[in-house]
C-alpha cells in the first residue's frame, strides 16, 4: 500500500471514508510502530489495535486540525505508550515472583546492520526517526505529535541520526 | 545539528535513503483485520461532537460576540428606557379587609412634574369617582410639591389652606420655614371630608410641581362591621343581665356577680361606641399631608437637565457597569476553581510527559 496523502483542505469539514483512510495509512502506521517498538509482532498487534480505536473514534476526527496520518500516529503513539506501561507493570509483577528472569532475544524488526543499529537506539529516538525520516512528517507536526518543541524535535532527530550513523560505522568496521 | 527541517536529508543522505527503503509493509493478516472493520455507521454522539469543537477558536469567536451582544443589549436597553417615564415616587397603598379593586384599576401611571395645566379633573392620583364604591374608607395622602420661590411658597400655602376650607375641611397643622439662603419649606396637615378628597388632591397638586406623592386607602367597612357586631352583642348582654337582676330570688353573691358583669358590659359598650364613632370620623375626614418646597428635588428631571440621548447613554452605561460587576463577581468566585483546574491540567500534563520520557528512554545497559 502506498502512503497516499489524506490531508484535506483546511476548510473542509467532511471526513473521508474510514476504509479509504485505513487502506492508505495502514503501512505508514505499521512502519511507525515497527520503528517505535522495534518488534515486528508487537507492531502488528498495536497497529491492529490502533485502527480499531480509530474506527471507534472516527467521528471525532476533524480534518481541519490535521491529516489523518497525524491523527492515526497520535492514536498509535498512545496505544504504544499504554502497552509499554502495561508491560512495565507486568514485568514488575513478575519480578516479585521470579528474581532471575531470562531475557528472551527477539530478532530485530528491521534486518541487517541498520536493524541492529536501530535496536540500540532508544524508543524515543527511533520514534522521531520514523516520523521525520520514514513517514516524512513536517517538523512542526512531528513536534506536536511528540508533545515537544520544534527545536527539541530537531535536536532529537539529529542526535538519533548521528548515533545511528556511528553505530553503523562501528558495525562495518 | 541540522539548521532546517530538510538539512538532515543532505547531511545523512545515505542513511535516510536506507531508512526509507526498509520494507515495512503491513502483513496480509493485518490488512485483512483492518479491512474487516469496514465503515463506522453509528451516528455521532454528543461526546463526538464536543471533541470536534475547537475550543480555543470558539472562545476567540465567542468572546467578541458576547461583547458585541452585551453592547447591543446595553444600547437597546438605554434607548428603550430613555422613552420610559422618569422614576416615580407615587405609591398607592390600598389595605384593609378587602382590596378596593376600582382604586387599583383607576390609578394610572403618574406623571412627574405635574403642572397646574396638567392636573386634570381626575386628580393627581387619578382616583376615579366612587373609588370606595360607597364603602367607608380612610384616605391618607401625602403630596410634596415644588414651588418657584419663597413668595410663591407663602401664596401657595395660603391657597392650600383656602382650598381645605372650601371643601369643608380644616388645617390640622401648619409649619412654614423661610430662611435666607436656604430653600423654603411649608408642611401642612389638612383634614378634608372624604367626599371631596379627590377634588382636594387635584386642587392641591395643581399648586406646584409634584415631586412626590403617596396615597393610602384603608377600607374601614370590616372594622365598622366588627364594631357594630360588638356593640350589638354588648347591648344584648346588658339586656340579659338587667333582666336577670330583676329576679328577686337571687342570692346576694349571685346578684353582686351579675352587677359586676353588667358594669363591665356597660363600660365595654361605651368603649366600643367611642371606637365606632372614631372610625366613622376617620371615614368622614381624610388626612392630607402637604409639603411645599422651593428646593429642586434630586429626582426632578426637566427637559433642560438631561436630553433623551443623555439618558440613553447613562442607562446603557449603568447596564454595562452592572454587567461588568456581575462578571467581576463571577470571576472572583470562579477564579480559585480555575486556578485549581489549571494547576491540575498542567500538573497532569507534566506528569504524562515525564512518564512518556521514562517509557521511551533507552533501556539500562
Amino acid at each position: 500500500m502506498n502512503a497516499v496523502t489524506t490531508t484535506l483542505p483546511r476548510l473542509a469539514v467532511e471526513r473521508p471514508p474510514f476504509a479509504a483512510v485505513a487502506e492508505a495509512e495502514l503501512d505508514a502506521v505499521h512502519r511507525y510502530l515497527l520503528f517505535l517498538t522495534g518488534d515486528g509482532s508487537l507492531a502488528e498487534d498495536l497497529t491492529g489495535e490502533t485502527f480499531e480505536k480509530a474506527f471507534r473514534t472516527w467521528r471525532r476526527f476533524d480534518p481541519r486540525r490535521g491529516s489523518a496520518r497525524t491523527w492515526l500516529c497520535q492514536i498509535a503513539r498512545t496505544t504504544a505508550l499504554d502497552h509499554f506501561r502495561a508491560e512495565e507493570r507486568r514485568r514488575r509483577r513478575e519480578d516479585r515472583f521470579a528474581r532471575e528472569r531470562t531475557a528472551i532475544e527477539e530478532p530485530p524488526a528491521v534486518p541487517g546492520e541498520l536493524g541492529a543499529a536501530l535496536s540500540r537506539l532508544s524508543p524515543a529516538e527511533r520514534e522521531v526517526v520514523a516520523l521525520r525520516v520514514v513517514l516524512e512528517l513536517d517538523g512542526p507536526i512531528a513536534a506536536r505529535l511528540l508533545g515537544i518543541s520544534r527545536t527539541a524535535c530537531s535536536t532529537r532527530l539529529s542526535r538519533a541520526l548521528t548515533r545511528l550513523e556511528e553505530l553503523m560505522t562501528d558495525a562495518r568496521d | 545539528m541540522p539548521a532546517t527541517d530538510t538539512d538532515f536529508e543532505r547531511e545523512f543522505a545515505e542513511l535516510v535513503a536506507q531508512l526509507r527503503e526498509v520494507p515495512a509493509a503491513a502483513p496480509e493478516s493485518l490488512q485483512a483485520r483492518v479491512r474487516a472493520l469496514g465503515e463506522p455507521e453509528a451516528p455521532p454522539t454528543l461526546r463526538d461532537r464536543l471533541a470536534t469543537i475547537r475550543w480555543r477558536r470558539a472562545f476567540l469567536l465567542a468572546a467578541p460576540a458576547c461583547l458585541a451582544v452585551l453592547l447591543s443589549v446595553a444600547a437597546v436597553r438605554g434607548l428603550l428606557s430613555s422613552n420610559e417615564p422618569q422614576p416615580k415616587a407615587l405609591t398607592t397603598t390600598v389595605s384593609g379587609g378587602e382590596v378596593l379593586a376600582p382604586a387599583t384599576k383607576a390609578v394610572p401611571a403618574p406623571t412627574w412634574g405635574t403642572t397646574r395645566d396638567q392636573a386634570g379633573t381626575s386628580g393627581a392620583f387619578g382616583l376615579g369617582h366612587g373609588v370606595s364604591g360607597g364603602r367607608p374608607v380612610n384616605y391618607d395622602a401625602s403630596l410634596r410639591l415644588r414651588v418657584r420661590d419663597a413668595d410663591a411658597l407663602s401664596d401657595k400655602t395660603a391657597e392650600a389652606m383656602r382650598l381645605a376650607r372650601s371643601f369643608g375641611g380644616y388645617v390640622s397643622s401648619l409649619q412654614q420655614t423661610t430662611t435666607a439662603g436656604r430653600p423654603g419649606e411649608a408642611d401642612l396637615v389638612l383634614r378634608i371630608p372624604v367626599a371631596h378628597v379627590e377634588e382636594a388632591i387635584t386642587g392641591l397638586a395643581a399648586l406646584g410641581t409634584v415631586i412626590e406623592q403617596h396615597l393610602s386607602i384603608v377600607d374601614l367597612q370590616q372594622t365598622l362591621d366588627q364594631q357594630r357586631r360588638q356593640i350589638r352583642n354588648l347591648r344584648v348582654q346588658i339586656a340579659r343581665l338587667t333582666a336577670a337582676l330583676r329576679n328577686p330570688s337571687l342570692t346576694a353573691d349571685v346578684r353582686l356577680r351579675l352587677q359586676f358583669q353588667l358594669d363591665e358590659a356597660r363600660q365595654a359598650l361605651t368603649r366600643a361606641t367611642r371606637a365606632n364613632k372614631g372610625t366613622l370620623r376617620e371615614a368622614a375626614l381624610s388626612e392630607i399631608a402637604l409639603s411645599l418646597t422651593t428646593q429642586h428635588a434630586a429626582g426632578t428631571v426637566t427637559k433642560h437637565h438631561r436630553s433623551r440621548l443623555d439618558r440613553a447613554a447613562r442607562n446603557a452605561a449603568s447596564f454595562l457597569a452592572a454587567a461588568g460587576a456581575f462578571v467581576l463577581f463571577l470571576l472572583i468566585v470562579v477564579s480559585p476553581l480555575l486556578l485549581v483546574a489549571a494547576a491540575w491540567v498542567y500538573g497532569s500534563r507534566a506528569y504524562r510527559r515525564r512518564e512518556e520520557r521514562r517509557l521511551l528512554a533507552p533501556a539500562p545497559e
